[in-house]
Parts: structure tokens; sequence; C-alpha cells
């Protein structure tokens, strides 16, 4: 049996069609709630979100359900309850998660919590529920503040987020896949095989030429090509964007060298960003409209399609509890 | 307290022009109101007020926690029966000085002063850098710059000029004082923007502005004072810390003109005096000139959460401390000026009292 938390309820990974791995429906740092030149109407939130959605929805008809990945950590606009209503009324699997997006996202009461504690919380979300929303979280959160350096607070929440993966199952996605010597580290010294973790954005504008992905991969650890659509071709880009074709480019040598089942696609797109301008023209809906017809056009066969989007996620969403623990 | 982040860059000298806040709403109102949670209210009805306290306390982040649960109905009728004691012991105004980002609940702020008919002022502003969230501090731009004193104005100007927030909701009531903090350790370069930007945000719409002080009270005073912010207008708070004693901190702040608060009254502890310390300290304030200068509050925590609160009454500032000033001879007038003048003309927007 396998079983995977969606913010409606545990399900069988058999029912989650195609994931979109590392995904928002709205990302802010800690603290933009208090700047009005961001806030929106409710009608405007949903009219800007539930479109993205059913479209979303209507894309994944091949596979025959649509499940979105969440990533938006504890303390950064995570709002679990417009989750459940935005999943109920559009039909599409919502995971949410626990964690944080990087020590710098992590408030003064998270900040100085020792490792025991912040274990216990990631449990709780995630066998428990998520505050009294009676939701369960499905996967951790954890990453790299800015600078492309660990920072203690980081690592606290790395070492947390491995032993709440052993005791719940729940598997682990990083923000950025820099410096990723300490993280891995870690999980060799917990105990956390490393096929449980998900390096994201390895295939990000910044991060390129920082990333040793050979240590990540002799490791066994899944390598995430998230942020498929921040392209420097849009109009406006993010500083971490990249050129669509290099990125690309990037992501075939991994699908060609036989190490398929290490990797995990996205796009990362916000439906509507909380604290930010958000980036114009990019949505989920990228991966369908852009990426795969992409691998189509480089004769990417629809089994690697099916492998990346439907298996490869289906493992690693399923908890798997270490037997060990 | 560490400092989670690498430190700010300095402000880059702004053009002139980037100083000029939106001209206040009500440009000459009238002077003597005060700006409280249920709307403005005439100076002389503040009576009894206590400028340094927490009606409900939340350490940021605290509220996700999995084993902190806030039960609304409860931490009411907690607070309420503090300010009917309060109330029923002479007070009539609270000033809730935690700023916008430490459990600042305006609606329930509201339904308390309803409640209990005790006057509540609720303040903008954040601090020290620590308790920042991470908006601020590394925002979404290559480099991750912290803010400068120039935003930090404009977002707590707005809560004065425009209301102060609900998250994410709607705007309320004007904010009745600018408060920020600065790191005991020593100023971080976005300790001093909030300083400033603070300092330039009273200045410019006429609200007080407190700072709890860090380790070098009166240089921070100093930079308030430079953004052009009237000495009378500001309030250094901790002047009660034993070092802020050692060092001649209340003496020197009320030489400059500017008000220093004795906050943290039925507090003993190795950072702070004792109340009969206090008393001493307040007893030669008002020989050497400066009981117009002098603030009295307990920094009290109605319910705090996410780190222990204090379980200070609001009215033991009433019934056990000035009994100890009556005690020590300070006279009836003064004891009036600290707890009622004072505050009047400190929380009167613009600064004036008829």
């Amino acid at each position: 049996m396998t079983r995977v938390n969606t913010v409606l309820g545990t399900i069988s990974a058999s029912e989650l069609g195609f994931v979109a791995i590392h995904e928002h429906i709205g990302y802010g740092m800690p603290g933009c709630e208090l700047d009005s030149k961001w806030w929106k109407t409710p009608e405007q939130r949903y009219e800007e979100t539930v479109p993205k959605l059913r479209q979303f929805h209507e894309n994944t008809k091949p596979w025959g359900a649509a499940t979105f990945v969440e990533a938006t950590g504890i303390c950064n606009g995570r709002d679990i309850d417009y989750y459940k209503s935005l999943s109920d009324k559009t039909g599409v699997h919502i995971v949410a998660s626990t964690g944080f997006v990087g020590g710098d996202t992590a408030l003064p009461f998270f900040e100085r919590a020792s490792v025991e504690y912040l274990t216990d919380q990631f449990v709780h979300e995630i066998t428990v529920g998520i505050g009294d929303t009676g939701a369960k979280a499905g996967i951790i959160k954890v990453g790299v503040s800015r600078g492309f350096k660990m920072k203690e607070l980081d690592l606290r929440i790395y070492r947390a987020a491995a032993r709440a993966s052993k005791i719940t199952g729940a598997p682990i996605f990083t923000h950025l896949a820099v410096d990723s010597g300490p993280a891995l580290n870690i999980f060799a010294e917990e105990g956390l095989p490393c096929h449980r973790v998900l390096f994201g954005h390895a295939d990000d504008g910044v991060s390129q030429g920082l990333i040793n992905e050979k240590a990540l991969l002799d490791a066994g650890a899944r390598i995430g090509f998230d942020t498929f659509g921040y392209d420097l071709e849009l109009p406006d880009p993010p500083f971490w964007g990249r050129h669509r074709r290099e990125r690309l480019q990037h992501f075939l040598r991994f699908l060609e060298s036989g190490l398929i089942k290490q990797v995990l696609a996205s796009a990362d797109a916000n439906c509507s960003p909380l604290g930010w301008p958000g980036v114009k023209g990019h949505t989920v809906n990228y991966l369908f409209e852009q990426l795969i017809p992409d691998l189509h056009a480089e004769g990417i066969e629809d089994s690697v399609i099916n492998q990346l989007f439907i298996h490869n996620t289906a493992e690693f969403l399923s908890l798997t509890p270490n037997p060990e623990h | 307290m560490c400092v989670k982040h690498s430190q700010g860059a300095l402000e880059p000298l702004p053009p002139f022009t980037s100083l000029i806040l939106d001209p206040p709403i009500n440009e000459g109102v009238n002077a003597t109101l005060v700006n409280t949670v249920l709307g403005p209210v005439d100076a002389r009805q503040l009576g009894i007020t206590l400028v340094s306290e927490s009606l409900m306390y939340v350490l940021p982040g605290a509220r996700y926690a999995y084993d902190i649960k806030i039960d609304r109905a409860a931490v009411f009728d907690a607070v309420a029966a503090k300010l009917s004691a309060f109330r029923a012991a002479g007070g009539r105004t609270i000033v809730d000085a935690t700023g916008m980002f430490q459990g600042r609940d305006l609606r329930l702020y509201e339904a308390l002063s309803h409640a209990t008919g005790v006057h509540i002022v609720a303040s903008t502003g954040q601090g020290p850098e620590s308790m920042l969230g991470g908006y601020f501090l590394t925002p979404q731009t290559n480099p991750p710059t912290p803010w400068p004193a120039s935003k930090f104005a404009e977002l707590f100007g707005k809560e004065v000029n425009d209301g102060m927030v609900a998250p994410r909701l709607e705007r309320r009531a004007p904010a009745g004082m600018v408060v920020t903090a600065v790191t005991h350790s020593g100023m971080t370069p976005t300790d001093d923007n909030l300083v400033r930007g603070a300092a330039r945000a009273g200045a410019t719409y006429g609200v007080p502005v407190f700072i709890r002080s860090g380790a070098d009270a009166l240089a921070e005073m100093q930079l308030a004072i430079d953004e052009v912010l009237e000495p009378e207008r500001l309030v250094m708070g901790g002047m009660d810390r034993r070092d802020a004693v050692v060092k001649g901190w209340p003496l020197a702040v009320a030489r400059a003109g500017v008000r220093l608060s004795i906050d943290h009254i039925g507090t003993n502890d190795s950072l702070y005096l004792s109340d009969a310390e206090r008393v001493s300290l307040i007893s030669e304030l008002i020989e050497k000139g400066f009981a117009d200068r002098i603030l009295l509050s307990a920094s009290a925590t109605g319910v705090a959460f996410g780190e222990p609160g204090n379980d200070i009454p609001y009215s033991d500032v009433l019934t056990k401390f000035v009994p100890m000033l009556q005690a020590a001879g300070v006279s009836q007038a003064h004891i009036v000026q600290m707890l009622i003048t004072n505050t009047a003309q400190l929380l009167s927007v613009n600064g004036e009292v008829k």
C-alpha cells in the first residue's frame, strides 16, 4: 500500500496522476503581509489562481489526475485552508509542505528552537496535522539561506528534516542545490537514504557552476530541474532566470545519461505571489505548453515523460518510513 | 541576542526628495488629540497612562508552532481582567508598545477597550533586527539588500497616516506611537535604519517615537534627533536598566530634552534595578528639575505566546509603586505630572496639549 498526504486527505500514490513536484499557490517572505503594497482582495487572489489550476487539471487529463506539490514553508504565507478550498473546487490534488524554505525565512520562534523541537514540529505536521486545519503535510521543505552558503540555522533545519523524514517517511526537497556537502553529511549522519531527498533548483541561472552534481548523484540523491519557465527570454525575467535552450540542453544531458530515475522536473511558478511581483507569464502550465513539446521535439519518448512526472514522483512522494527507526 | 542575518548595508545618501513622505492627512489636526484604537481621544481625557505595556505578545513565528494554541476567548478574558483591575486602581490608558509584528491584534484591542473602558493606544514600528521577518532583511532582489531607513519610514508612516494593518486584510485606526529597538549587544546597520525610519515617520506625522535602548542609548537618541525629531517627541526606553544607570544615561537623556522611560517597574533581576532603586533614581531626577521628562511603566505582558510573559499586573504601578514614591517624599503634583501630564503631552498628535 502506498500513501501520500494531500490537503484533503491521504491517498494512494496511484491516484496522483501527473505531478508538478515544486510549485506555489503563493509565496512571500515573512513580514511581507505587513506591507499593503502587495495585498490583494480574495476575489483577485482566486481569480488569479483558479484558472491556472483548472488549466493544469485540464492539461493532465491524459494522465488521469493532477497533483500540485505546494513548496511554501512555514512563515512564508502557507495557507492550508485556502489550499483545501482550491483543491476541492478544482479537483487538483495539493500536497502541502512542512519545513522552511531556508533559515532566513524562519522567524525568531523557530530560529531559537532546537533540532528536537523542529523535528517535533515537522513530525506533528505530517502525522497529526498543520495547525487546526486537520490537513497533513506530505513533504518537508529545507533550503539554503541567501548567499549560497549553508548557515547554522539552515543546518539545524536540515538535521531536523532528516529525523522527521526517517520517522514519518515523508520526502525532503530543498531550495537550492548549492553547498550540498554539509547537507549530504547530515543525511549520512542521520542515516537517511538520499533517494528520499530532492535537491532542487539545480537548473536555475544563478546556481550554475556552484553545484556539485557528481556528489549528489553518487550519494543517490534526486536532482530537481524545477525552475522550468524562468527563462531569460521572458519580457521581465527574474535574476535566477536562464536561457531556455541552455536549461533544456542541461536537462537532456541528464535524461540521456541513464540517470532518469534520479531526476524530477517542475516550474516553481506562483499562481498568485504574496510579497513580490511574481513573473508575468510564468505558470505551472509551462510544463505542458513549452517543456513537453520541447522534449518531444528532441525525440524524447512518452515513456520518459511518464517516468519523470508519474513514476519518479509517485515513488518519491509515497510515505516510506525508515525500517531501522 | 544573536544577530540573525549578515550585516545590512548602510543606506546610501538618498536624494533630498526621497526624504519627503506623503503629507499628513488632516493637516492642522486638533493638536490635543491622541490616536487610540477606537479613534481620536482628547488628550485631557487620557488620565493615568502607562506608555510601555503589552496586551497580547506573540514572539514572531510562535503562532505557527504546533504546540501553541491561541484561544482568543481566553486571551480576551485574561487581558480584560488585567485592564479592569488597572481601571479600578485609577488607570485610564494603556499603550501597547510592542509595535506591528509582535502580536498586535487590533480587533481584539478594540473589543477590550470597549469592554473595559480603558483607552488603548497601539503602536507601529518593529525592531531590533533579530525580530524582523526575512522580507525586510533578505528581500527577493539580487543582492538581497536589507531595507533602508526611507522604506521603514514609509511603512511606519502609513500606519499613522492611513491606519494600522490587519495583515493582508485592511487598515484600521491610526497608530499612536512608533516603537523600535536596538540590539542589546550593539546597533546593527538595520537597527540604524529602523531608528532613522521611526524618527522620520514620527517627525512627519506628529506621533512620538519610542526607542528601546541598545548598547549606547545616547548615540541612538542622537541618531533620532538628527532626523529632525524634536527631543520632547522622543522617548528612550529601558532607563531603569542597571547598565543605563551605571553609564549615566537617564540624566544625559533628560538634559538633552528627551523623555526617559522607567519602564520595568516590578521587575527586579540582574538586568534591571529594584523598585527601591527606581524610587531613588526618580527622586534624583526630580530634584534636578527633570520631572517633566519622566515616564513610568511596567512592560507587563497581558498574555504572552512563544516566550514567558512576566505576570505583572498593569495596576502594580499604581497600587505598589506610587505608594513607594509617596513614602520617599515625591509630591502628588510630580506623580500626576509623570503619570498624566507628561504622557498626555507625549501622545498628543503634534505634541501640544492645552
